[in-house]
Formats: structure tokens, sequence, C-alpha cells
């Protein structure tokens, strides 16, 4: 205890020297003591909810490791005006916890395919299978094969059982974390019936989810990805560009042919038009591949799209319905795109927004029967480091308790507080930017360039030193942090992730599981296992 | 003699220097009629740094009213540009002999699909950078006329001869703190008539298509990792 009073008071003194004008709100080395011994009685009064869920809502964060959510954290607690360091993010009150490993069959590290296929369908696969076992060649064209390889998905088992299902993401629905819900193929980038093979009999992935054809179909499927449900002989309503399907068929009014009460929606007037009540089925797909990051999407958008709370928030309205309930399956997918562009404004940003979502979530259900886990496919090579002081801002320069300036590196010079262990944040000349620090959109070069790429480089000189950084530069929205190794784009990385439950039988949720468990807990807590065999791997 | 007065003088000096009939008319009349082209240009990058090395490189410039398309001149790789019904843009990538797209999407774009400067793409300069420059003299280039037009904008010093009937800059030159930028006509056509003929845009609808959103979840696809592996350094 004494040496838990010395912690608190050492913690209080740094919080005290960071800003006179906050030290008159800062907990006293009694608050700490307190808030530290309530979080153990609240911890005694904890009761597993032992009983069976009526529905499961299963986040994903497409890539939020561990470092994305304290980073994120702070980033939302420093915006709210504190210092950051003591923010939680919605989940992270949740009661339970458990870290997950994360690496597939064949990877040490992951991709985002086989991870969600272990979490939902409770069995481990191959890097970019989409829940088919790993048995499979990968790019396994023929439709029997598959079939007969195919995993039963926990969205599958809860349409048998009566049940209403969702997919929401800011990815495309059908890129890899949605699609393994629904969907059943050797390679993730199948899409679209124009990117399969010449001769390849399983169907795309799009089609998939149209021609789902369990209890009649999915109910809500709200994400992006327009252009591969439009044939390409029409053209994309937001941007006028040419659909993606050879075949002809129209996905989005097939949508509407083949379910009842059903509604498409590819704008923010027509989803805010859509009465949950009046709608059994809805497809909504807001731009022609990925929605945009939440940093962007009200600034930039054209014709409008909701954010992902809204999306869940609109799901849950209509899932609900169902006396039977419902699983629903949310992602933040573009976390991982902002991490693999080397951007960690974006991927903080969009994290925050899935913590929202997540609130949302929690607000409009009642943890009694409804089980919410929120978790991660995999990590990424993003970390946290130096001796920022308190409060220091997460995205700036690492400045040491009290230190008048940043922190100097062995050649002189600052550096932040957030970087990448690889990726295109690599200082030396790129072949797009110059030599320094690189930024998310290339700036317009002065011969004759569009200005309209971002940084995806494909080659490197080797860095001279480390650039001198100045704060304005590195909080800037578009800065790439630093990166050791050089590549086009950062990695995903292969350490745990977590997973935060509350519900019934959250509690099952412990200790340091294999991914593929998550689906277990499901299907426990949905009671799917007692209608269905050991192994439901579908013959 | 003060700052003021001396560019005072500048401009007297380069203002007397004008051939008055052009002047009033070539600056009003740059608007974005399009003549479909088919050109060859040839840039050279001079850093003012003489330990940095020169860049040269040649490309194929094609355009009709609605797309632009671009072909390095010894290479297989591009771009396209295409203005569609509702006036976006959309802009891909292309690696002609991996028949392959990789498009870059307007949620992609932080500066939005609609801040595409199609004047810019088309003339190869902004509207504002054009009218920001003075015309000097008339002249010919490759039989074609030609207004020399001068001037500054954004911190760089501008030379631009500029082909009136095409909209069509026959040369620029760009001088900044660090290095000129020297674009230069070597060949210009009408489409009809061009030597060498842009990709079929039917054909390139036929192309795989990536979205380059999705490259870092490509790690083990041929192409992709082809495109991340270092230019020439194969061990
Ligand atoms: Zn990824």
């Amino acid at each position: 205890m004494h040496f838990l009073k010395k912690l608190s008071v050492m913690a209080v003194s740094s919080l005290l020297t960071v800003s006179i004008a906050q030290a008159a709100e800062e907990p006293t080395p009694e608050d700490w003591f307190n808030a530290g011994h309530k979080t153990v009685v609240d911890a005694l009064h904890l009761h597993p909810n032992k009983r069976h869920a009526k529905n499961v809502i299963l986040f994903v964060g497409d890539g939020m490791g561990i470092s994305t959510i304290t980073a994120s954290r702070i980033f939302d607690g420093q915006q709210k005006g504190g210092y950051g360091e003591e923010n939680s993010l919605s989940f992270e009150k949740f009661p339970y916890l458990a870290l997950s490993k994360t690496y597939s069959v064949n990877q040490q590290t992951p991709d985002s395919a086989p991870t969600m296929t272990a979490m939902v369908t409770g069995v481990k696969s191959n890097d970019g299978f989409i829940s088919v076992n790993h048995t499979l060649v990968r790019s396994e064209p023929n439709a029997n094969v598959i079939n007969a390889n195919k995993l039963t998905t926990i969205l599958e088992q809860a349409k048998e059982n009566g049940m209403s299902v969702g997919v929401v993401s800011t990815a495309r629905i059908t890129h890899a974390t949605p699609a393994a819900t629904y969907a059943h193929t050797a390679n993730r980038d199948w899409e679209g019936d124009s990117d399969l093979p010449a001769g390849a009999t399983v169907p795309d992935i799009a089609a998939q989810l149209v021609d789902f054809n369990i209890n009649g179909g999915i109910e809500v499927a709200l994400g992006g990805g327009r252009t591969r449900f439009i044939p390409s002989t029409a053209t994309d309503p937001e941007y006028g560009v040419a659909g993606k399907r050879k075949d002809g068929r129209d996905l989005t009014a097939e949508w509407g042919s083949k379910h009842s009460k059903a509604q498409y929606v590819w704008n923010k007037a027509q989803f805010d038009a859509i009465d949950p009540n009046k709608t059994d089925h809805l497809l909504g797909l807001f731009e022609p591949s990925h929605v945009h990051y939440e940093a962007d999407r009200i600034a930039h958008d054209k014709a409008g799209e909701p954010s992902l709370t809204e999306m869940t928030i609109k799901a849950i309205d209509i899932l609900k319905k169902n006396r039977n309930g419902y699983f629903l399956m949310v992602e933040g997918g573009r976390i991982d795109h902002a991490h693999h562009a080397g951007n960690a404004y974006r991927a903080l940003t969009d994290t925050q927004q899935m913590a929202a979502a997540v609130d949302a979530a929690v607000g409009k259900t009642n943890t009694k029967d409804t089980l919410i886990i929120v978790t991660a496919d995999h990590s990424h090579v993003f970390t946290i480091g130096g001796y920022p002081q308190r409060g220091n801002p997460i995205l700036g320069l690492a400045q040491g308790v009290g230190e008048a300036g940043p922190t100097l590196d062995l050649l002189g010079l600052p550096y932040t507080t957030l970087n990448y262990a690889n990726g295109p944040g690599y200082t030396g000349a790129s072949n797009i930017q110059p030599d320094g620090s690189k930024t998310f959109t290339t700036p317009a070069t002065p011969g004759w360039a569009s200005g309209s790429e971002g940084h995806t480089p494909t080659s490197y000189k080797p860095a001279n030193g480390r650039p001198t950084l100045s704060n304005d530069q590195v909080q800037h929205h578009d800065y790439l942090q630093e990166a050791i190794i050089p590549l086009g784009s950062e990695t995903h990385a292969a350490e745990d992730v977590a997973i935060f439950a509350k519900g019934p039988k959250a509690h099952l949720f412990h200790g340091v599981v294999e991914q593929n468990v998550i689906y277990h807990v499901m299907a426990e807590a949905l009671e799917l296992n007692k209608h269905q065999h050991s192994y439901h791997h579908s013959k | 003699m003060k700052i003021t007065d001396f560019l005072k003088c500048v401009f007297c000096i380069v203002f007397l220097c004008l051939p008055i009939s052009s002047l009033a008319d070539s600056t009003n009349k740059i608007t974005q009629q399009t003549t479909e082209v088919a050109c060859r240009y040839e840039m050279s990058v001079i850093p003012h740094d003489k330990s940095q090395a020169t860049s040269n490189t040649a490309w194929f410039f094609w355009r009709t009213p609605n797309m632009i398309q671009t072909l390095v001149a010894n290479g297989d790789h591009g771009e396209i540009w295409q203005r569609t019904v509702n006036g976006s843009i959309q802009y891909r990538k292309l690696y002609h002999s991996d028949k392959t797209a990789v498009e870059y999407m307007p949620a992609d774009i932080p500066t939005n699909n609609m801040n595409f400067d199609w004047f810019k793409l088309s003339t190869m300069l902004t509207q504002q950078e054009l009218n920001a420059l003075k015309p000097v003299k008339t002249t010919q280039v490759l039989g074609r006329n030609a207004v020399l037009r001068t001037g500054k904008t954004n911190g760089q010093t501008l030379e631009v001869l500029w082909l009136s009937d095409e909209n069509l800059p026959a040369s620029i030159t760009r001088n900044d703190e660090n290095r000129t930028v020297a674009l230069r006509l070597v060949e210009i056509t009408p489409l009809s008539a061009a030597p060498h003929k842009p990709i079929a845009v039917e054909d390139i609808t036929n192309y795989r298509h990536i979205d380059a959103a999705d490259f870092g979840d490509m790690e083990n696809d041929p192409f992709v990792k082809k495109m991340m592996a270092a230019d020439g350094h194969h061990h």
C-alpha cells in the first residue's frame, strides 16, 4: 500500500508541474488512492451475467492494436480539454477483458481474412481465406470445393435460429472483415465478378451478400463498395464512374426484389429518411469503394454519408424488431488503412468514431440481454515512445517533465511520441516526395502533376540523418510519423490485441486466448452449440 | 532606389516590351476549349544544388474533351483522368504490361475529387497561373502560333510558350529556390493522325482494378509485391 501511495503522489506531483491553471482540479493523492480502491470495490460487486444472450454485437476495429487504443484515448481526452491519459474510450469501461492471439494457420503476422474467419467461425485459417478452412489451396476457383470446405459463420447460424443479422463497415462491405461473416471464398480479393479469374465457379463476394438466402436473407448491410454491385453498363450515382460488374447484374436492384420491405440507399439524405419500422432489409452503399475517413467525411463527401455511429444506430433499430434477437457486426474498417498510410491522425480519429459507435450501441441495448464485444483483428507497428510529460499533445513532439522544449535525440533533434517501425514515413527521399518528413497527400510537384495521390512510394534513397521537426509540422493532420524501415505501406503487427466485453457470458473472456475463442463465447451466449455439431463445418 | 521604385521600373520595362496587338486579347481568350491532340513532352528537373542529379523524363500526352491520358515514353505505365457525366474526375494509374489499373478513390483524396483541376490537367497550368503571366511576344513553335508569357506566381518565376490555338504549352520553365523544371513539347499532331495512340478506354475497363488504399492488405499479391519492391535494387 505504501508503494501504491508513493506512486500516486509522484503521479500527482508531475501533474501539478504541467499546468498551474488546471492544478486546482487535479486529484489529490487521496483521490488517486480512493479511485483505485473504488475500482476494486466495483470489481467485488461485479456479478457475471450467466444468462444467455438475446443479441450479440461484435465490434471489430480493423488494425486497432493496444497502442492505437491508448493513443486514441489520449487524443480523445485532449480534445475534451483534459491531459488525456486519464480518459477512457467507451469500451475501455467494459468489465471483462482478454488478450487475443491473432496468428493464422500460415502466418505469424496475419491479415484480416483469417482473423475474422477465426472470430466468426471458431476456426483459424490461412491468409486471404474468407470462412473456408486452411486445407484449401489459395484462390480455389471451384464452387463445389469451396462448398465442401466452408466454415459455417455465427451470422449464418443466427439466421438459422430465426434471428436477424446485420453487417456494418466503413470499408467496402465486400472487404475481408465484413465478408467473412456471410461469404465463403479462398481469395479475399474476389469481391466482384470482374475480380474472378476466367472459369471460376465460386460466386463473387458481392453476389454472395445479395444471394444469401437463409431465412429471408441478411437484414442490414451498410458500408462502401458500390461499384461491385453495379453493372458496367450503368454509372455510379454519386460520381458517374462505370460500375464493375460484367455479368450485367444490378445487385442494388436485386436487393429490392429479393427481400421483403427492402430499401437501397447511397447517400445520407436517403439514409436519414429510412424508417426502421417500415424497413426490414436495408442495403446502404455510400461510396464506390471504402467510405471516407471520419476526419474527411463531413468536409469532403460529395453526397454526404452517415457516420459509423449513425449506421450502427440505424442497424440496431431495424434488427431489434426481431423478438428472437439479432447478431450485428460493426467494423471500424479504416483504422487499418490510415496506419498502412503511416498517418496516425486518421487512425486515431477513426478509432474515436468507433468508440462513439460502441457508446451508441451500449445506449440502445440492455446489458442484461445483449453481449457486446469490442476487439481488433490484428495490430500495427505503431508505437508510443519517449518520456513526454503528462498532457503532452499526443501527436506532438515528445517534451519531458520540466523541459523547456522538446526532448532531443543523440543527433540533437526533436522527435515525436508516435512513430511507426516501418512504412511510408521513412524520411529518405522517395520517388514521390523529397528528403525529409512525408505527408499523407503528395503536394503538386512543380512540373505537371495532379497532386492527387497519397504517399505510396515504390523506392527510397537512404535517409541522411533525421529531419528537424517542429510541433506545427508534426501535429498537422496529414503528417506521416517517422518510420524506421522504408516500405510503401506500413505493416500489421503480430502482438496480441484486446477483447473487451460486457453483457451475458462476457465473463467467459479471460486470460490470453486464441482469436477463434471469440466465436465460441458468442455461440455459448446464443446457445448455438446446443443445436449444432461440435465442428460445424458443412458438408 | 527604393525596392518599390525598382519594381515599378521593371514593370514599365516589361510593359513596354509587349507587342501591343496581342496583349488584351490573349489574356482574356484563355478558355477551356480543348482540341483533341496527341503530344510528346520532355521534362528536366535541374536542382540548383549541383551535387544532386538532373532528372529527364519523356511522355506521351493525349487529350480529348473528357479524357487525359499519359504514358511514360520508354515505359509501360501511364495515367488516365476522365471527366464523368456529372463532372467528377476519375483518376487511375495504368500498368499496361500487367493489365492493371490502380484507382485513387474520391474518399481517399482529402482535397476531394471535385478539386481536381480539369483546366490544369488539360493545359498543365492553372487558370490563375496563366492569368498571372504577361504576354511578352508572339512567335512560332513547331509551325504553330505561340505567345511567350512570363511572370511570377507562388514564389516561382514562370516562363511559358503558349500555343493559343491548342490551349497547350510548347514549353514551361519554372524556377523556384530549389530547382528549375523545364517542360518542352517535342511532337504534336491531331489525335486522329497520331503515330502513337492512347490505350482505348474499353480496354482499360477490362484491366484488373486495385484501390490504392488496399495495397497495405495485399502483401502477397504478385502485382503489389512487384510494385512495392524497390525500383532497381534487385540483388
Ligand atoms: Zn491491413
